[in-house]
């Protein structure tokens, strides 16, 4: 047995991985802050404009992140059972579930957060959070703000559309100015959005990086840093620390390195949210077998350019769960073309009706365009009860074998 | 057989055989537009002279949908891409499906690549739908349908014509309003009974099943009433129109006095009323609609509107018909059950589905719901 004292991994405080983390360690801690001086706080849905907020200069917090982060460290099932046993049915959505139990028992040793003053809901990613917000304004008894967002049927957003989600826009910024009587200001927003635009455009760029073989990076990463896409995107410190991460992935594609350990052998796309609870198994999954999982819809999705208020307002009728299945395809097979995917994982998961209610079609026409093999496993973003470990490794091995297969192996 | 008995018969005819209603239009040479739930248009199909045919899917076993579906999508939407997919609809112009749902939103979706010969219209239905921003929006959805609609069968709509279609979908609302009060007092009228002619307005061009309907009445009112020794009871959810489900409701002595389930009453809530264009009008109607599991609401009102209905028909109970797999109906189901509690009103909820073939659990549950409200 060895004497050697394994070593605590410290992050360089200057990469991008210590600066993205600490981005959304602090978005929790600062909301307490800000509830703490008495002011009010929210809790907001994960593709609500956060522009809003932020020009506002409101603190938020984001029950879908808060579910992630407790689903991954091992209390989905022990929340999902509270919101159960008050009737809420299984086949809800899991971070509804684990939220919902949170705002009862406010206590989560996993990922605390303050109690919301207010809520922000906007269902551009499904209309399950606007029946989540419903309950908990009502459990809460706290105002609810709405943006609507519709899926689009059409290619296109309609100007009608613009015009409905724009007003939209401007009845929720002055809801929120009479609820907390902070103003919007014009120069404070020309500022959210500049940086807004540095944060996508860094991420973009990052995240295109995926074009170099091999990758100079593990697409799991993608995973963690979305959180700062969607929730710190308006601010600079989000913007500077994306830049970093364009940075590295760009000197390891000059330096030969990256940050997926080993081998890579296959390239593939996965498609649908994390199984939080079951990350280490799901990424070992591919790893062991010389997999990287080089690009997902979220390297897209989070890219919000724009250049002006109606830009925006269209850019978030333009987000991936609110678009129509061949959209939603040709964005895929982009991206599958451009980062030289081999094959497509798909989770089929349980919470998410909409994400996984057309994509075995959806599959099997980027299959059939990309000419790629497509295989899908059953699993839940934060239910740790409906994924099978045994079930995932029989799929992955299938498509290695079709990936191997057809580069001539045997 | 009297001539209750006959009336009602002719609705249950009506109700089981959508395929025949379907193919009589057609050999009417008819076009027909199929009308998926829910709050389809309906007004603007009929004013274009097209038959609006409705369809909530059936209790058939799904095969050809779960190359599409995964299992965990209601199945309300899985039966009606079934038929699609068989040919139940063949002869149809077109299907028109709201977006109101995460599960429509897919059955749109994937109709596209599986039923080809039935053009797939989509109606985008705002959330905010009361403000004037929202009214027109909805407007915008109605004229894009109107569009596709011209496309696919080459008729023409014109807002005059919408006007009286209007007329005839109000006075439908009206009468099947009339009808579930008026059932009420009538003892003897069974649940299956009740169910077959909410139903079999999907498969009718209105006017014809709102004479249907006053025939009934009218019959109704010529029979004495007698003395309602049934358990009294409210039914709430999308659909409770199985088979099965109403008989265990006939054999325990239950009485559907009201309902809000969105296949029945749910519909039949709010009337167009007079605006600067018939189309506003249509848009001011649905900016009315409330008390439903799909619609926005933030205080809930389907709970407090839950319990009203308890007390206005003086049900004894209320019975929670949740379509499995719907989470809307979910959601609701937590609010609406405390709503309930707070007032002592006692509520069973029961899960069905349109797979089902087994439905002994469901009666258990019944059963021991009526020793309670005994």
């Amino acid at each position: 047995m060895s004497n050697e004292v394994k070593k605590k991994y410290v992050p360089d405080p200057n990469s991008a991985k210590f600066k993205l983390g600490k981005i959304a360690a602090d978005a929790y801690v600062d909301a307490q802050a800000a509830k703490d001086r008495g002011e009010l706080i929210g809790w907001c849905s994960s593709n609500f404009p956060v522009e809003i907020p932020e020009t506002l200069g409101l603190s938020v917090c984001y029950p879908e992140n808060q579910a992630a982060g407790i689903a991954a460290r091992g209390g989905g099932e022990r929340l999902c059972n509270i919101s159960e046993n008050d009737g809420y049915s299984n086949d809800i959505c899991a971070y509804a579930r684990i939220n919902l139990a949170y705002a009862k028992t406010k206590d989560a040793p996993e990922q605390n957060m303050p109690a919301p003053d207010f809520l922000l809901c906007c269902n551009n990613i499904c209309n399950c959070m606007i029946k989540w917000y419903e309950n908990l304004a009502k459990e809460l008894n706290i105002p609810m703000i709405i943006i609507d967002i519709p899926f689009n049927p059409d290619y296109d957003v309609s100007d009608a559309q613009v015009a409905y989600v724009k007003a939209q826009f401007l009845d929720a910024i002055k809801q929120l100015e009479e609820l907390t009587g902070k103003k919007w200001t014009e120069e404070k927003y020309q500022e959210v959005m500049e940086y807004s635009g540095r944060t996508s455009r860094a991420w973009l760029a990052a995240t295109a990086e995926a074009r170099h073989t091999p990758s100079p990076f593990n697409g799991f990463d993608l995973l963690n840093h979305m959180a700062v896409m969607v929730t710190a995107r308006g601010k600079k410190e989000a913007a500077e620390a994306m830049e970093v991460l364009e940075k590295e992935y760009k000197e390891n594609v000059q330096t030969g390195n990256s940050t997926f350990r080993g081998e890579e052998k296959h390239r593939v796309m996965f498609e649908g949210i994390a199984c939080w609870p079951y990350l280490r198994a799901t990424s070992t999954g591919l790893k062991s077998r010389g997999i990287n999982m080089v690009t997902t819809i979220y390297a897209d999705a989070f890219g919000f350019i724009y250049d002006d208020f109606e830009g925006m307002v269209k850019a978030y009728c333009n987000v991936p769960n609110a678009m129509n299945l061949e959209h939603a395809r040709d964005k895929r097979v982009k991206l599958i073309k451009d980062n030289h995917v081999e094959g497509l994982l798909v989770h089929t998961n349980r919470s998410c009706k909409l994400w996984s209610g057309f994509m075995a079609e959806m599959s099997r026409q980027i299959s059939a365009e990309c000419e790629i093999p497509h295989v899908a496993f059953d699993g839940d973003q934060a239910d740790p009860r409906n994924f099978s470990e045994a079930q995932y490794e029989t799929r992955v091995q299938g498509l290695t074998e079709i990936m191997e297969s057809k580069k001539g192996g045997c | 057989m009297s001539n209750l008995k006959e009336k009602l018969q002719a609705f249950h005819e009506i109700a089981s055989s959508p395929k025949e209603q379907l193919k009589k239009y057609l050999e009417q040479n008819k076009k027909v537009v199929i009308c998926a739930p829910v709050y389809t248009p309906e007004e603007i199909v009929h004013a274009m002279g097209i038959i609006p045919f409705g369809t909530w899917g059936a209790d058939i076993e799904i095969k050809e949908a779960k190359t599409y579906f995964p299992a965990f999508i209601c199945s309300v939407m899985q039966s009606v891409l079934e038929l699609g997919i068989r040919g139940d609809f063949d002869g149809a112009s077109a299907i028109i499906i709201p977006s109101l749902c995460d599960s429509l939103k897919c059955l749109g979706e994937n109709w596209k690549s599986s039923v080809e010969n039935i053009p797939f219209i989509p109606m985008v239905y705002p959330q905010n739908r009361k403000a004037d921003f929202g009214k027109a929006f909805t407007k915008a959805g109605y004229e894009r349908v109107i569009a596709d609609l011209e496309k696919a069968t080459g008729l023409s709509f014109d807002d005059a014509k919408l006007t009286e279609s209007i007329e005839i979908y109000n006075e439908h609302n009206a009468v099947m309003r009339q009808l579930s009060d008026c059932l009420s007092d009538y003892p003897e009228i069974t649940a299956a009974d009740r169910s077959a002619i909410f139903k079999s307005a999907f498969y009718l061009e209105k006017s014809e099943h709102t004479a249907l309907v006053k025939g009934l009445l009218s019959e109704l009112t010529n029979t004495e009433k007698t003395a309602n020794n049934k358990i009294k009871i409210v039914t709430t959810g999308i659909l409770a129109d199985a088979a099965d489900l109403l008989k265990i409701f006939d054999d325990n002595n239950m009485q559907i006095v009201a309902d809000n389930v969105a296949g029945e009453s749910r519909q039949y809530q709010v009337d167009a009323k007079p605006a600067e264009t018939s189309l506003d009008s249509l848009a001011g109607k649905f900016a009315e609609m409330d008390n439903c599991s799909v619609l926005f609401n933030v205080d809930k009102a389907i709970a407090q509107y839950t319990v009203d209905l308890v007390a206005k028909y003086q049900a004894r109970g209320v019975i929670f018909v949740m379509t499995k797999f719907c989470d809307p109906e979910e959601f609701d189901y937590v609010i609406i059950k405390k709503a309930c509690a707070e007032k002592n009103i006692p509520l069973l909820l029961i899960e069905i589905d349109r797979q089902m073939t087994n439905y002994e659990q469901v009666r258990t549950a019944v059963e021991t719901f009526k020793e309670i409200l005994k």
